[in-house]
């Protein structure tokens, strides 16, 4: 990742296999309220985010700034990853929460029997 | 307080269980003859058998004839209203005593788990039947006004779908008894099976259920069987969708305390349902002495995290209670969670106990603490 | 004594799973100040972290010799099978957060008149004068909305009167609640009624009834006389004095439990925390609601007594809420509302009823608004856009609408994309997602759209802001974590 503070904007390159396009656009939505944000693809590896401030950022603000984009950047990947891996797992529970039968109901783990014989199952 | 004893049998050719009818004392008060009402006798005939500290030559003429089991020792410890077995070598079992609010049925010594502190040790040998037998016939001599009787083992859900037909039989027969199932709750992770027992749909029935630890590779060590953890969760949370009231039971040992807050927050969180927590203190005894290093933790060394899940649970509006446990173990703002849990036929109090005003109060100590207790019990003044 | 052979203790080791790679659940985060962070599982269960953990568990990179990962497998937040064990568990406590829309509408607000004998500069409601009778909703109304407050299903019903001044139009509320009562014969529904008043039209008449019916009341007390006063004029006297006298009345009649009382926050009180926290303590009443200005109505036109930014309206609520907790460290059982419902959500497995905290927010799925002229709205803020001529939340009108139309019709579904959380822009990843809501209205009349803008969204940034501060005490100061359990469970220390 690089950060390049320009006189008017801070321009931040990532590459897109590590920070892809959703990343970017879910990390730097944030960013609109003290920002006009501008993201796009500079070639199908880098991405491209610019930001221009709305009003002048302090000189002595600048390392606070840098040091919020990176860690944003981290946490909205972070989410990305969480978010995709869990996809499966949550619509499965959203489901079952919702499903007014038990017919989704997973069959119990493992063994219970004793030494002698136990089968729960059995009439 | 004696619940065997042996002696030598006369004409007895299968199980009684009868009802001690009648007690005589005789020879200034030295002996005694017992008779004993099996439910099927006519009271006409006379007793179902006999018992007495008397030789057989001692006995009155016409209770020769009688079953009977003789030279049994002094027998002190039946009265009349108890229910004993009776079995054909010789040997007395009380069953269940008059006198005491600490009466239960137990059903098994098989279980299918193995826990590190278990108090009564399992046996693998099919006794289901025999107990059940045995049990059936009790539920119809236990007096109806009788307040709470508990299920025991060994693990009850063993019995399988001949659980049902027992706990029909208790509701039918003591509809107005709270009943107090002691289980691992495993087998109710299968709906199947929770749904046959919660057809019984006894409003007065809890199932008394352990969990040791909010982590289950812990709990699963503790009770010495994997995947417990999951399936008695799963079992809480069936018998839960089908109404069933449920307790659960926590043993306080070195296991349990490093993550005993966080699983009283476990129980909140994911059963907020149930009726009760018992934090429960150690028993000395059955696995426990053979398992100290792993186990024995003085209970004044845990008071602090003992609060700390007392405490959470109570804010949180959670019915909960200390068993097992001596008041001047206790800071005094934990007293008013404290029950005298322990049963009247195993409980004792220890030397120091004699000097302490608050004995009337305290629930006392487990007879097999005199192997081991807490440096810490000694005895308080009432100001 | 040793177990047999079979029965060989085995060790801790034997029963875990070191040696598999964990897979995740679903979880959100969020940095709580430079050392650390919270996560927050799918039924809200947190766990607060050093900062990075988050990272780190996404990486894999946790090890389970770490004291962490069994809290993180016992919370839910990873899983050493592909679909946990207890997932079903989970389901269910999924669906208990989300009980509040098993029994859809229960809370039926009747905007029963505009009249008022009071002038509030935030009134969101514009109220017309005390004379202006075409202000009052008709009994043919009052029938019909009765009519279509039975085909809710819902087995627990509130009926709340609002205005205006509903107790200008007693012999309707009079009218309405015998009506209600005499249908629910058959129904035998839980009827909860509610009357919203400023109170200076109670008497002993209008008491009796109330009392026979157990009907609440809800009043409006902004504080300390110079603040109340300067909020809300009342024609004939002095608005402060007698919601006093009047609330001591009705305690006194009606019960304190059956008396509650409200406060907004106008320019003026953001200047007073201490003094009005004090001024309702010493008032005896139970609990103060710190809630900022709704934008609506009178509110927008006089921007100057009630514009006040996020900002300004946080500075005050964190002063407030820390005096608040101070009086409960010294003994006093003295709540804060708004507080109580986010702590409800973080600290209890339960559901809470505050609709504009819940995703899917509560409008027509838990609360629906019956206008005095007929007309059928989604909300309170839904009503006061129509007074500005703007019927985007109109859902139909009594007299030619059916139930379906209203309740389930095209405009509920277009409203429908946009009230829960979980799929709005800036929300849907949120750490705070499960104890915040969604406010469609709110950002359609501030913002434009109904999805909102999160960055510059007052709702957003207030509730964002709150949300953090109170994480942040719980877990910081334990004596604070008691207090606001005894808050959620209402039960003094």
């Amino acid at each position: 990742m690089d950060i390049i503070n320009h006189t008017d904007h801070v321009e931040i390159k990532v590459q897109l296999d590590l920070y892809s396009i959703t990343v970017l656009h879910k990390c730097f939505y944030w960013y609109g309220a003290n920002f006009s944000v501008d993201i796009e693809t500079e070639s199908d590896k880098v991405g491209r985010v610019r930001l221009f401030p709305k009003t002048e950022i302090p000189v002595a603000e600048y390392p606070n700034l840098l040091s919020k984009i990176r860690n944003d950047l981290i946490d909205f990947k972070t989410r990305d990853i969480v978010s995709k891996e869990t996809q499966n797992v949550r619509d499965l529970l959203i489901a079952k929460a919702f499903s007014h039968s038990d017919e989704l109901d997973d069959s119990p783990p493992g063994d219970i029997s004793d030494p002698v014989g136990f089968d729960p199952t059995a009439k | 307080m004696k619940l065997h004893a042996r002696g030598i049998a006369s004409s007895i050719s299968s199980l009684i269980v009868g009802e001690i009818a009648h007690t005589l004392t005789v020879a200034n008060g030295k002996e005694r003859i017992l008779s004993v009402n099996d439910g099927y006798n006519s009271a006409a005939i006379g007793p179902a058998a006999i018992i007495s500290s008397l030789p057989f030559e001692g006995l009155p003429q016409e209770f020769k004839l009688l079953p009977s089991v003789h030279s049994a020792g002094a027998l002190d410890h039946l009265a009349e209203g108890d229910i004993v077995l009776i079995k054909p070598d010789g040997e007395l079992h009380t069953l269940y005593r008059r006198q005491s609010d600490h009466n239960a049925l137990f059903v098994t010594d098989r279980c299918n788990s193995n826990c590190l502190m278990c108090s009564q040790p399992p046996k693998d040998r099919d006794d289901i039947g025999f107990f059940l037998e045995i049990n059936m016939r009790l539920l119809e001599l236990i007096p109806k006004d009788i307040h709470i009787l508990g299920i025991t083992g060994g693990e009850p859900t063993l019995l399988g779908p001949r659980l049902y037909f027992m706990l029909r039989k208790i509701k039918d027969r003591l509809p107005d008894t709270e009943i107090h199932m002691l289980t691992n709750g495993r087998a109710f992770a299968w709906m199947n099976y929770a749904e046959l027992v919660a057809s019984v749909d006894n409003p007065r029935m809890v199932y008394a259920i352990p969990l040791y630890s909010d982590y289950y590779a812990l709990h699963d060590y503790i009770v010495q069987a994997k995947d417990a953890f999951s399936q008695t969760t799963l079992g809480i949370h069936n018998l839960a969708r089908l109404n069933q009231r449920i307790e659960i039971r926590i043993v306080l040992h070195k296991q349990v305390i490093p993550r005993l807050k966080q699983l009283a927050n476990f129980i909140y969180r994911n059963m907020p349902f149930v009726d009760h927590v018992a934090l429960m203190g150690l028993e000395y005894t059955g696995y426990t002495p053979h398992n100290d290093p792993l186990l024995w933790i003085d209970p004044y060394d845990y008071v602090e995290q003992l609060n700390d899940a007392v405490e959470f649970l109570a804010l949180n509006g959670v019915n909960v209670s200390i068993y097992n446990l001596q008041l001047c173990l206790l800071p005094k703002h934990l007293w008013k969670y404290c029950r005298k849990s322990i049963s009247d036929w195993k409980q004792i109090y220890i030397d120091e106990c004699m000097q302490c005003d608050w004995r009337e109060e305290c629930g006392g100590l487990f007879m097999s603490s005199t192997r081991k207790h807490s440096s810490h019990i000694a005895p308080m003044k009432k100001q | 004594m040793a177990p047999l052979a079979s029965r060989k203790f085995k060790p801790l080791e034997f029963y875990s799973s070191p040696s598999i790679a964990y897979y995740l659940l679903p979880f959100r985060f969020h940095r709580l100040n430079d050392s650390r962070e919270i996560l927050v599982n799918e039924v809200g269960d947190y766990i607060v972290a050093p900062i990075d953990t988050a990272r780190r568990i996404a990486a894999h990179d946790i090890s389970p010799s770490e004291s962490i990962y069994a809290d993180l497998v016992a919370n839910f937040f990873i899983s050493e099978k592909p679909i946990p064990d207890l997932i079903d568990i989970l389901a269910t406590r999924y669906r208990t957060k989300k009980s509040f829309l098993d029994d859809f509408t229960s809370l039926h607000i009747f905007v029963i008149t505009l009249r008022c004998d009071h002038t509030c500069h935030y009134c969101q409601v514009s109220r017309q004068s005390e004379d202006k009778h075409q202000y009052d909703m008709s009994r043919t109304d009052i029938d019909g909305f009765i009519d279509l407050m039975f085909k809710s299903p819902s087995r627990d019903v509130t009926v709340e009167f609002q205005g205006g001044e509903p107790l200008l139009v007693f012999d309707n509320i009079v009218y309405a609640v015998k009506r209600i009562e005499e249908l629910n014969r058959a129904d035998k529904r839980r009827v909860r009624f509610v009357v919203c008043t400023n109170l200076s039209n109670i008497n002993l008449d209008i008491l009796t009834f109330l009392k026979e019916h157990g009907i609440l009341i809800s009043t409006s007390y902004d504080g300390p006389e110079f603040i109340h006063n300067s909020n809300r004029t009342f024609s004939r006297g002095n608005s402060h004095a007698t919601v006093l006298e009047k609330i001591g009345l009705c305690r006194e009649i009606l019960g304190n439990d059956m008396v509650s009382a409200l406060m907004t926050a106008s320019s003026l009180t953001l200047n007073y925390p201490v003094e009005i926290v004090d001024d309702y303590v010493a008032q005896g009443l139970p609990s103060i609601f710190l809630r900022q200005i709704n934008p609506y109505g009178f509110a927008k036109k006089n921007r100057m007594k009630n514009a006040y930014t996020a900002e300004q309206f946080l500075e005050f609520y964190k002063t407030a809420l820390q005096h608040i907790i101070n009086l409960n460290l010294r003994g006093l059982f003295f709540l804060e509302e708004f507080a109580t419902i986010i702590l409800s959500k973080i600290l209890t497995p339960f559901p809470i009823g505050f609709t504009d905290l819940q995703s899917p927010n509560g409008m027509i799925n838990g609360a629906i608004v019956y206008n005095y002229d007929g007309f059928v709205y989604a909300s309170d803020e839904s009503r006061m856009l129509a007074e500005e001529r703007d019927f985007t939340f109109q859902l139909g009108h009594v007299k030619s609408d059916s139930y379906q139309k209203i309740f389930y019709g095209a405009k509920a579904q277009h409203i429908a994309k946009y009230w829960a959380n979980e799929s709005l822009a800036g929300c849907s990843e949120c750490g705070f997602q499960s104890y915040c809501g969604a406010d469609p209205v709110r950002h359609y009349a501030t913002q434009g759209d109904l999805a909102g803008y999160r960055p510059t969204s007052s709702f957003c940034i207030t509730n964002m802001e709150i949300i953090r501060f109170l994480i942040e005490l719980l877990t910081e100061n334990r004596s604070i974590e008691r207090v606001f359990r005894s808050w959620v469970n209402k039960t003094p220390l």
